[in-house]
């Protein structure tokens, strides 16, 4: 057998680009070998040459043929991100880290709360639970954002309202005139019918401050602080617990990360900033 | 494996005199490319033995202002080409280094555990750490900044070496450390001697001489001993001592780069003849943007807190997930630092209330 290097890229092509907001797109990418992934999992895309950035996959992991990102353009790797037109080439490597234990969500209700980008995550989360959803309790969805225009994968996550069994609810920090949403703090709109919190599993996906307060709402709603998943952002390059740059407390995010449950970094000083 | 005589039926062959140990070193490099600390104004620095004639080596003295981690652990290094899964070739001919010194062996043991785990190894770093001779000596003094017994070492090498050179009265005694040493020795038979009587003893005096200079060093600066330290950073993790300290920090990075245990790096990309290359190149927590997200969000903002997390790294994250303290106790961050930031006193205000 050849030796492999773990810093290489699996080449991927450029399929689709969709604009969700000015600055976010979604890309769907064809990947030369196939690269599976578990919701929660994160990759490095790269542009030749220009370098690479840490993104969880949006799409449903079951899709196996292609993969998609959605995007935030907010620095250099991003920006040249955002010029790649469908044909393009670019490079994938991964999946790094624990993903959601799925098997352990089984015969449980599950509350997922996201807020921004952290939608994206969520959205690939969402598929699987949906795919497993006779096998769940309770599922409940709350998202939040700051702007209508600001909200991912609008009309797609309003399109689930007519789920069977989706206890939904949207909101904006503000209103902006584009599309009609309730107004308010992701954390104003966690009440729920039913679940039963000793067991129910708490997902939190988005900025640090946010998923710091629906933390707080979760443990006081009575969720315990094993079964609340967080999806911690770190500065990350090598994705596999070497470069050093990515350290929560003891661990690393990259690979002992990014999901953890509150109960496991609680005690490290300094998580939320 | 060759079968090993008996040892009482032979004396050990272990004496190597100073001539012929730049006879074995000149052997050495028909397979070898060679490296050997140099003096140098500031200390002794590691040379290649077609700069400078290997007579010129200094073997004794104290570890070099360099780590030995840089051939190893390169400051940058290529480590993939295009979309090419297979690691890019690197030099033909193998490593060795001569005059290792036991705070620098010790910086393996950090050093093998993040990079040869077996899931994720680095190719580069393993294969020099494989294919590498590595011939370890004594320190034969000790710098005010040494500190290596606080931390259960000793400044002479117990382990992680091919060969060990131990400076006595002519010569050198020698100990293999390894198959590859052994076979070293083996090879050359016609250098190596029974070691007149005596020098055992005197190799053994001397090392407590250097222990005994280390111990003195810690004790007259109130240096904690490494046991001491578990839970000491998250102890005083909002405590003044890290703003104190940092206070003269000039964010160089220096105590990175020098120290044997960093490790951290960072990957970039190049487009180059081959279309584009990824590099490994070593970077520094001290540094503004090590921890900072893309967003712009950076968990430690401050100075003091990057300095803090230099010593939550090695003094609490290792102890936890690798079993060892990451420092050595080589000093040589203190040396380097402008800021004049010495690691004893830190540790002596960490071990404090
Ligand atoms: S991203 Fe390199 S250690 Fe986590």
């Amino acid at each position: 057998m050849t030796e492999k290097t773990p810093y290489s890229s699996v080449e991927c092509e450029v399929l689709d680009v969709k604009v969700e907001t000015p600055a976010i797109r979604t890309f769907k990418l064809r990947p030369v070998r196939e690269l599976s992934f578990l919701p929660g999992q994160f990759m490095q895309v790269s542009v030749p040459g220009v370098g690479e950035a840490p993104f969880t996959p949006s799409s449903f992991c079951k899709i196996k043929e292609t993969i998609e990102f959605t995007i935030v353009r907010v620095g250099r790797v991003t920006e040249a991100i955002h010029t790649l037109k469908p044909g393009d080439r670019v490079g994938v490597r991964g999946p790094y880290g624990k993903g959601y234990p799925l098997d352990a969500f089984r015969g449980r209700d599950v509350f997922v709360v996201g807020g921004g980008v952290g939608l994206a995550p969520l959205r690939t989360l969402m598929y699987s639970l949906f795919d497993m959803r006779k096998d769940l309790g309770k599922l409940v969805y709350r998202a939040g954002c700051r702007t209508p225009s600001d909200f991912l994968y609008w009309e797609e996550i309003n399109s689930w309202a007519s789920k069977p069994e989706l206890d939904m609810r949207l909101t904006v920090d503000r209103s902006d005139g584009t599309r009609e949403c309730a107004v308010g703090l992701v954390t104003t709109i966690m009440d729920f019918d039913g679940v039963d919190v000793s067991k129910a599993v708490g997902v939190a996906c988005g900025p640090p401050v946010m998923m710091k307060f629906v933390t707080k709402s979760f443990l006081s709603l009575g969720f315990r602080d094993e079964n609340i998943y967080l999806s911690m952002e770190k500065n990350m390059s090598c994705g596999f617990g070497k470069c050093g740059h990515c350290r929560l407390g003891n661990f690393y995010c990259c690979k002992d990360g990014p999901v953890f449950t509150y109960a496991a970094i609680k005690e490290f000083p300094g998580i939320w900033d | 494996m060759t079968p090993r005589l008996p040892p009482l039926m032979y004396p050990p062959m272990n004496f190597l005199s100073l001539s012929r140990s730049h006879r074995l070193f000149e052997a050495l490099g028909r397979n070898y490319e060679i490296y050997f600390p140099y003096p140098g104004y500031s200390g002794s620095s590691f040379t290649n033995s077609a700069l400078t004639p290997i007579q010129k080596a200094e073997l004794g003295g104290v570890r070099t202002v360099d780590p030995v981690k840089a051939f190893f652990f390169m400051g940058r290094e290529r480590v993939s080409d295009g979309f090419d899964s297979a690691p890019p070739g690197t030099r033909t001919r193998p490593l060795c280094i001569i005059g290792a010194k036991a705070c620098d062996l010790q910086g393996f043991r950090i050093l093998d555990q993040v990079f040869m785990d077996p899931e994720y190894g680095d190719p580069t770093y393993r294969r020099l750490r494989e294919t590498s001779l590595v011939i370890s000596s004594d320190c034969t003094t000790a710098l005010e900044t040494c500190f290596c017994t606080a931390l259960g070492l000793q400044p002479h090498p117990q382990g992680l070496f091919d060969l060990n050179l131990s400076p006595v009265d002519g010569g050198y005694l020698v100990e293999a450390g390894s198959a590859k040493g052994q076979a070293v020795l083996d090879a050359h038979p016609d250098l190596f001697e029974e070691a007149p009587s005596g020098l055992t003893a005197a190799r053994d005096a001397a090392r407590s001489e250097v222990k005994a200079m280390v111990e003195s060093n810690v004790a007259a600066t109130g240096t904690p001993n490494g046991k001491d330290l578990a839970g000491r950073v998250v102890h005083h993790y909002d405590s003044p001592l890290w703003a104190e300290e940092a206070s003269t920090c000039v964010e160089c990075g220096a105590c990175n780069t020098i120290c044997p245990t960093c490790h951290c790096f960072l990957l970039y990309d190049q487009k180059n003849d081959r279309g584009f290359s990824r590099f490994r190149v070593w970077d520094s927590c001290l540094l503004n943007d090590f921890a900072r997200v893309a967003g712009g969000a950076n968990p430690r903002e401050r100075l003091w807190m990057r300095l803090r997390n230099r010593f939550e790294k090695k003094f609490e994250f290792f102890p936890a997930t690798g079993g060892m303290i990451a420092c050595t106790g080589c000093g040589r961050c203190t040396s380097a630092c402008p800021g004049k930031i010495d690691i004893k006193r830190v540790l002596r205000k960490l071990a404090g209330d």
